[in-house]
Formats: C-alpha cells, sequence, structure tokens
C-alpha cells in the first residue's frame, strides 16, 4: 500500500517551476507521481470511490491556480496533501454534514466490491463495516489525523504540516483517535474496554 | 500501575512506528515485563486490524480505476481553460498578496490617514481664510484676495450709490430757483466732487468684477454730476428743470435703490 516517494525535493521544484510557466508535461508528470496519495486520502476519509476521484481532480486544479504560491524549502507533498485536506473538508460540510451517514447512499459496485475479492479473510469482512462506521463517528480532526497516519502512513511531522499544528498535538489526536475507535468498536471486538 | 499509564500513553506511537531511541527501548523492556500493558497493545493492535479490514476494498477501488485516463482527464480540465485559468490564478494570486491578512492593519492606518486629510483639505478650504506664521507675516490664498477685492467692490458701491440717491433727492425735491444755487454751494458741489473721484476709484472694481448693471446706473450718475457741477453755471433755470424731470422720468433714484438693494443682497 505504501507509495514510494519517487521524486526527490530537487526533482519536485524544477517541475513545480515549469508548471508555472504553463509547463503541460511537468503537470501530467506531478498529477502522475500524486494522484494516488491524494485519492487515498480522500477515499479513506469518504469511502466513496466516486467522491474520491473529485477530490483528486478538484486538488490537482487548485495546485495549478495555487502553483505560484509554492516555494522552495516547502515539502510538496504536506502542501499538497494540505489542499487536498482543505477540499475534502469543504467537501464533507458541503455534501455530508447534513446527512446520516448510515442513510448514506452508495454505489452499488462499489459495495460489492469487497464480496467479490476471493482473498479476503473472514475478519476482514466481520470487521470491515463496523470500522467503517466507527471511523465515521469519530471528530473531523481525529478521523483526518487516523486516515493519514493509516492509510497514507504519513509521519507525525508531516501531518503536523499538513494540518499546520504542532507535532505534540498530532500525538495526542492520533492516541485519542485509536482509544476512541477501540471504544465504539468494543461491541464488535466481544470485549468491553 | 503509575509506571504503566505513562507507557502506555506513547502504546499508539509505538504501534505506529512513531517511537524511536531510548524510548522505544524502554517501553519494549517494560512490555516484556508487563502483561497489562501488553494485552493494553493487543487491544488497540485490533484496532489497527480493524483499520487494516479496509485496505483490500481501497486496494480494490485503486485497481479499479484507469490512472493514466484521470491523469489525461485532470490535464485536459486545466490547460483547456488555458490562459483564462492562467490569468484568474494570477490574477488572484496578486489579489492575494495584496490583500493578506497580516496587511489589515496597513490598509486600516492608510483608510484612516486618506479620511483625516481629507477632512482636514475640507476644513482648509472650505472657506478663504488667513494663515498666520512667525514674525507676525500673514500667508493668503490667492482665493481670499480675489474674495475680500470683490466685497471691497460691493460695499464701496452701495456707499457711492447711497450718497448718490441722498444728493440727487436734494436736488430733484429743490425748486427751480433754488437748484442753481444749490450745485453751487460748498455743501453739494463738495459732496459731487468726492463722487466724481470715488468713481474714479471703483471703476476699475466694477470692470474687475463684472457688475455691468452696478457700472451702467453708476455711469449715469458720474454724467449727472459731471454736467451739474461743470456747467451748472452757464445752464439755465428751465434746463434745470429739465434735468430734474428727466431724473423723474428716468427713474433713476428708483434705480439706484434697487441696484443697491441687489448688491446688499450680493445679487450683482
Amino acid at each position: 500500500m505504501e507509495l514510494k516517494r519517487v521524486v526527490k525535493n530537487e526533482n519536485i521544484y524544477t517541475l513545480v517551476e515549469k508548471i508555472k510557466e504553463g509547463d503541460r508535461e511537468a503537470f501530467m508528470t506531478v498529477t502522475r507521481l500524486y494522484q494516488k496519495k491524494v485519492f487515498l486520502l480522500a477515499f479513506s476519509y469518504f469511502r466513496n470511490k466516486e467522491d474520491a476521484l473529485d477530490i483528486v481532480q478538484e486538488t490537482f486544479l487548485r495546485f495549478y491556480q495555487k502553483a505560484d504560491m509554492f516555494h522552495k524549502g516547502r515539502n510538496f507533498q504536506s502542501w499538497l496533501l494540505q489542499i487536498a485536506r482543505n477540499i475534502c473538508i469543504d467537501y464533507y460540510r458541503k455534501n455530508y454534514s447534513r446527512e446520516s451517514t448510515f442513510n448514506r447512499e452508495k454505489n452499488i459496485d462499489e459495495m460489492n466490491l469487497p464480496a467479490t475479492d476471493s482473498n479476503e479473510s473472514h475478519c476482514s469482512l466481520d470487521l470491515k463495516e463496523p470500522f467503517s462506521s466507527c471511523l465515521e463517528r469519530l471528530s473531523e480532526r481525529q478521523r483526518m489525523i487516523f486516515v493519514m497516519k493509516h492509510y497514507n502512513q504519513l509521519k507525525y511531522r508531516e501531518i503536523a504540516q499538513i494540518l499546520n499544528i504542532a507535532l505534540g498535538t498530532v500525538k495526542s489526536l492520533h492516541f485519542k483517535a485509536v482509544q476512541n475507535l477501540r471504544a465504539l468498536m468494543s461491541p464488535y471486538l466481544g470485549r468491553q474496554t | 500501575m503509575k509506571e504503566c499509564k505513562k507507557y502506555q500513553k506513547n502504546l499508539v506511537a509505538f504501534l505506529y512506528g512513531e517511537l524511536q531511541g531510548d524510548e522505544k527501548k524502554r517501553l519494549e523492556s517494560h512490555l516484556d515485563t508487563c502483561s497489562l500493558c501488553r494485552s493494553e497493545l493487543d487491544r488497540l493492535k485490533e484496532v489497527k486490524n480493524g483499520a487494516d479490514s479496509l485496505n483490500p476494498e481501497i486496494e480494490n477501488v485503486m485497481a479499479s480505476i484507469d490512472w493514466e485516463a484521470l491523469q489525461e482527464k485532470i490535464s485536459e480540465a486545466v490547460f483547456e481553460e488555458g490562459t483564462s485559468m492562467i490569468r484568474q490564478s494570477w490574477l488572484r494570486s496578486f489579489l492575494q498578496s495584496i490583500f493578506q491578512p497580516k496587511l489589515r492593519p496597513v490598509y486600516a492606518g492608510l483608510f484612516l490617514g486618506i479620511l483625516i486629510g481629507a477632512a482636514v483639505f475640507f476644513m482648509i478650504f472650505r472657506t478663504p481664510h488667513l494663515q498666520v506664521v512667525k514674525n507676525g507675516e500673514i500667508i493668503v490664498p490667492q482665493s481670499f484676495l480675489e474674495w475680500a477685492e470683490l466685497e471691497m467692490a460691493r460695499r464701496n458701491t452701495i456707499d457711492y450709490l447711497e450718497r448718490s440717491q441722498y444728493l440727487l433727492l436734494d436736488f430733484v425735491q429743490s425748486s427751480p430757483e433754488k437748484s442753481a444755487g444749490f450745485w453751487q454751494s460748498d455743501y453739494a458741489s463738495q459732496k459731487a466732487r468726492d463722487l466724481l473721484s470715488k468713481k474714479k476709484y471703483i471703476n476699475q472694481q466694477l470692470d474687475k468684477f463684472h457688475m455691468a448693471k452696478a457700472k451702467a446706473i453708476c455711469d449715469q450718475i458720474e454724467l449727472l454730476f459731471f454736467e451739474l457741477t461743470q456747467i451748472s453755471e452757464q445752464i439755465s433755470m428751465a434746463e434745470l428743470k429739465r434735468i430734474q424731470d428727466l431724473i423723474v422720468e428716468r427713474q433713476i433714484l428708483l434705480k439706484i435703490r434697487i441696484v443697491k438693494k441687489e448688491l446688499e443682497k450680493s445679487e450683482v
């Protein structure tokens, strides 16, 4: 699952400079390198393929518009994921806030996807939906930090950069997120906390 | 137990590989000896496993996406709008750099400065004024000088008309027998000469400020006084009577009064 960091910082700076000048090839290279990371973040957050694809597209559109604001010395991945994260939050507030997560309509194909996977373990089948609903019950920040840590496998330091908060706060919020998830999942795990 | 609580705070970070160095080693050796903390770690691992249960779904979804096509689609969306988007981006960056929040106090100060400046300018230029500087010297704006000159012209003309009015009234009311001697008396001749010399003085002012109506009546008065003072000795009583009638007929006194009133209201 972990996506290798293909591009060194020096190269990404060169690519962004070219994008600022309107270089389409450079833009496509950056999109190819980072689209999966953005998708992973968005999909882990929404668990909806179409929404996640919309987020990816919007993120790169906004990246192109804001390319002038990216300066050497900044971590590109953190900066891009910061854009993606902001779009996720806006998108969630706009499309999900008034909607019960349990009543949300899901694409039928997506719902069937796990069932068609023959490699999926019994345990995974049991925990997948409960875990998913428990994750959605976390607060916005805790959910985002958990997703970034678990699925995007970002370091606390990177999460702190993306969310623009202190390292200690990230550590503390991640701890609380895991504790809350354990409490919410305890009925499904067959034990009490 | 108290020690366990301290270690348990680090269990999530440990589970996710964020603990390093001595801190990690201390926790590992504590876990070797503490079954309570090991059990706590196992519970946390269950959460992690629960989260991992979504991995197959994520992998499947990601595998179902045509990334090349997505990349093309995004690129097209960005570059189709081409120039307008670049311009929009440039404009947005420019506006953002100008109106960035940290500059707000500067703009507030600038706005306040403009407001105060405008108020001061309004106060200064609202009415002509005198500006006193050191050593008793006074600097007067050009507009004030013009205003003062106009005011003086107005007052001088009113004064001229008033004095002429009284003198002509005396002349008109005097009997034809006395009127010849009237202009030879010191009282009338002196006044008429004064008024003639004053007329020369106000002529310039009347011309400068285009007081046409006032100038017309003043000219008529001047002509009358000139004739009456210079030639009154040679003219007959009948001629004097004719001049008196002319003054009445032409309503010169009435005209003087009207122009005077207009001047008093600054309507000239």
